[in-house]
């Protein structure tokens, strides 16, 4: 059976041409080379050391037919790196300055690296032994660290160990702020620019993760951070997970509540990285009012938050919603008198670029959603006012740097919480009672960009 | 920067010089053969318990890592059985096949049940009385504690390296690339490469740990194609694939060399079992220094 790559008559007659080609390359290559030499000769000759580096003959390592083979050209082969391991360091190695916060997950604190003075945020893992061994958790949020090196994503330097096996520790790179935290300090909301440059960070980032096949699952403003330089960074990857294989149920408690998407709360188990692109346009609305836009109370609370907001779901915007495991429960007023978004009226001051963006965002069906590659060539980035370049941006007194003090703002979902709806039927009828008040003028503002 | 997600952290010179186990008096040869029971061990776990290869892979590369090194884990303080299973353990953990710790040591438990250590395939899936491997709720408590620590002595030790790139899905871009599936005995090739790999990840020489994935795939389709006399482009195609002359032939030796290893080792340990727990170790340690005193 002769191979495809055996020599033909063609064969020869393109090895000829080819020859020829490379021939021809060769000599427009050292007339380039020699005008180089003429103008910089001090790197020709750093590049002919490095030519003598080479080990000067090769081996073969089969017989193969003589060729007349032209003199073999300086190829650099690519090198792809990733590091090494060694076993994790001993905690004593950080100096504790000051305690940040507690989540679910574990606690944060700000402290030193005693050998370079360098201030990093410690992260230590809180151990449940739900026997599961280590927590899958923490384990998932250092694996997907590990490959998400992105300027817009928290760096994880290392893991860290105290003296038990018990104790574990994730240092990563400080910022000063986490964007919740620092807007409940500001006296006024970003200007449309800041909230821009927050904006276009952020989708860059999940666009990467997604990218990557990385959900994060639980993007909410406290898990941005912000430095005083401007640059923001995708935080607490605990939720995080590799997108896996189609049809592999997922568990629908994911995303703290006031920021998850309505097929998670109707407890759909596949979806996708849509969930987050819900969760960004809750943090868009909420860097633009300056305050969580869907604060519920719980599951239904939230659900009809958003019916409220975005309107109601119909056999043409969403075919697939009363295919949902929680829809059948929903009783839907029958007759609606406002079905469509309210999302206009709730940000009057909004271009309607922005308007546009923010509605398809926070589209009830998944698929209407944009992809975060897609938000970031919205016209919303590229009319004015322009996002405010990150050298510009304003500092503030950092909270984190200092003291601890927070609100309470609710967790996101442990496992093992029940999830669902709860008993028997929910009525939504009423949620639109309050609307005729909205519709009220929408004012004007002076502070714009 | 973005690591490349094509390549592995690879070990370091001085990783390689040593290992922990050595430092701890174990002669370099045993270490070899309990190393190659272990990743067999492992392959045969990862069989029983349905999982992909890939996931099969990361754990004995993760098993291997453990070893390596002055720094590393050493097998008088951790049997090779226990280091199996907490890697296993681990792998499976992050991916989409997370299986449970009752899964995972009711098939060691099985395995163990086999008294020697080399023994043939066919036998794998016919045990056949179940008392002999059937793990006792106490039993189970102690070794899912034991489990769980292994797990943690892991982490700790690589680092929480657990990062896999692997060759496989590589290998058959590659083939793509070099347009051989026009070729009526493509698959055969394609096979042929694909076993490579999984050798690979049995050598004493841990190619995995010295060798990045674009390397090992085009190594593996190289031997294949010689083997099944397909005829590759006569040009230097491996370096449109990273890999330069010097690494491909470093490679194809190493592969084509764990066969006569893997015959050796057979022979070796004919009707015997290859120590993997610590006790077992100290006794065939006690027994060399016996037979030495004889001698």
């Amino acid at each position: 059976m002769a191979s495809r790559w055996a020599d033909t008559e063609a064969d020869r007659a393109e090895a000829d041409r080819r020859k020829k080609e490379k021939e021809e390359k060769k000599r427009a290559k050292l007339a380039k080379q020699q005008a180089e030499q003429e103008a910089a000769a001090r790197t020709q000759q750093e590049a002919q050391e490095a030519a003598d580096d080479r080990p000067a003959k090769r081996r073969r390592l089969s017989p193969s037919p003589e060729r007349e083979a032209p003199v073999p050209e300086e190829r650099k082969l690519l090198r792809f790196e990733a590091g090494g391991w060694g076993p994790c360091r001993h905690v004593s190695n950080f100096e504790t300055l000051n305690h940040i916060e507690e989540g679910s997950y574990g606690w944060v604190s700000r402290a030193k690296e005693t050998a370079t003075g360098e201030v990093v945020a410690l992260k230590k893992v809180k151990m449940d032994y739900l026997g599961d061994g280590f927590p899958i958790t923490a384990l998932r949020e250092i694996s997907v660290l590990q490959k998400a090196r992105h300027k817009n994503v928290v760096d994880l330097k290392e893991v860290v160990m105290g003296d038990g096996l018990d104790e574990v520790v994730l240092v990563m790179e400080f910022l000063e702020h986490d964007l919740k935290t620092l807007q409940e300090d500001m006296p006024e909301p970003f200007l449309a620019s800041e909230v821009k440059t927050l904006l276009r960070q952020l989708a860059s980032a999940v666009d990467f993760l997604h990218e990557n096949h990385i959900m994060h699952r639980d993007l909410k403003t406290s898990n941005i951070l912000l430095n005083n330089r401007g640059a923001l960074k995708l935080a607490d990857f605990g939720m995080a997970r590799i997108i896996p294989p189609p049809n592999a149920p997922l568990t629908q408690l994911v995303v703290t509540l006031w920021y998850r998407a309505p097929e998670l709360l109707l407890g759909t188990t596949s979806y996708g990285t849509e969930v987050d692109m819900w969760s960004i346009g809750c943090i868009f609305g909420e860097l633009l009012a300056k305050e969580p836009i869907l604060q519920g109370k719980n599951e239904v609370d939230e659900l009809s938050r958003i019916f409220e907001l975005c309107g109601l779901p119909n056999d043409k915007t969403w075919p697939e919603f009363y295919r949902l495991p929680n829809a059948k429960s929903l009783k839907l007023p029958r007759d609606p008198k406002n079905p469509g978004s309210a999302i206009r009226l709730k940000f009057p001051f909004l271009t309607n670029a922005g308007t546009e963006l923010l509605t398809t965002l926070l589209s009830l069906n998944p698929d209407h959603r944009p992809t975060a590659k897609e938000m970031l060539a919205h016209p919303y980035f590229s009319e004015n006012p322009k996002p405010k370049p990150a050298e510009m941006f304003p500092t503030f007194p950092s909270k984190a740097g200092q003291e601890k003090r927070r609100k309470r703002s609710p967790n996101a979902p442990k496992r093992g919480d029940a999830p669902g709806m709860g008993a028997g039927e929910i009525d939504f009828s009423s949620i639109f009672s309050g609307r005729e008040e909205e519709q009220k003028g929408a004012g004007f503002s002076l502070r714009m960009g | 920067m973005q690591p490349s997600p094509l390549a592995n952290p690879l070990a370091t010179v001085q990783q390689l010089q040593t290992s922990a186990s050595q430092l701890d008096g174990i002669p370099a040869d045993l270490e070899d053969s309990i190393r190659f029971a272990g990743a067999r061990l492992t392959q045969a776990v990862g069989i029983l318990l349905r999982l992909p290869q890939e996931i099969i892979a990361q754990a004995i590369i993760v098993f291997m890592r453990f070893l390596v090194g002055p720094e590393g884990g050493s097998l008088a303080r951790h049997g090779a059985e226990d280091v199996s299973m907490g890697a296993m353990y681990l792998a499976t953990k992050l991916s989409a096949w997370p299986k449970s710790a009752r899964s995972v040591i009711n098939v060691y438990a099985y395995l163990n049940t086999f008294a020697p250590t080399f023994i043939d395939a066919e036998e794998l899936g016919k045990k056949q009385n179940a008392e002999d491997y059937y793990v006792s709720e106490g039993t189970f408590q102690i070794r899912r504690g034991k489990l769980f620590e292994m797990e943690q002595v892991i982490l700790k030790t690589v680092g929480f390296q657990l990062q896999v790139s692997l060759p496989y899905s590589l290998c058959i871009t590659y083939l793509q690339a070099l347009d051989i599936f026009a070729h009526p005995r493509a698959s055969e090739l394609a096979n042929r490469a694909n076993a490579h790999l999984n050798t690979a990840l049995l050598s004493p020489q841990l190619l995995y740990l010295t060798h990045q994935p674009p390397t090992l795939a085009a190594a593996a389709i190289y031997l294949a194609a010689k083997e099944v006399a397909i005829k590759l482009p006569d040009v230097e195609w491996w370096e449109v694939f990273d890999t330069d002359r010097e690494e491909l032939g470093f490679l194809v030796v190493g592969l084509l060399s764990v066969e006569s290893f893997a015959v050796e080792e057979r022979s070796r340990w004919e009707g015997m079992r290859v120590p993997m727990a610590v006790d077992e170790l100290d006794e065939e340690i006690k027994r060399r220094a016996a037979a030495d005193g004889e001698e």
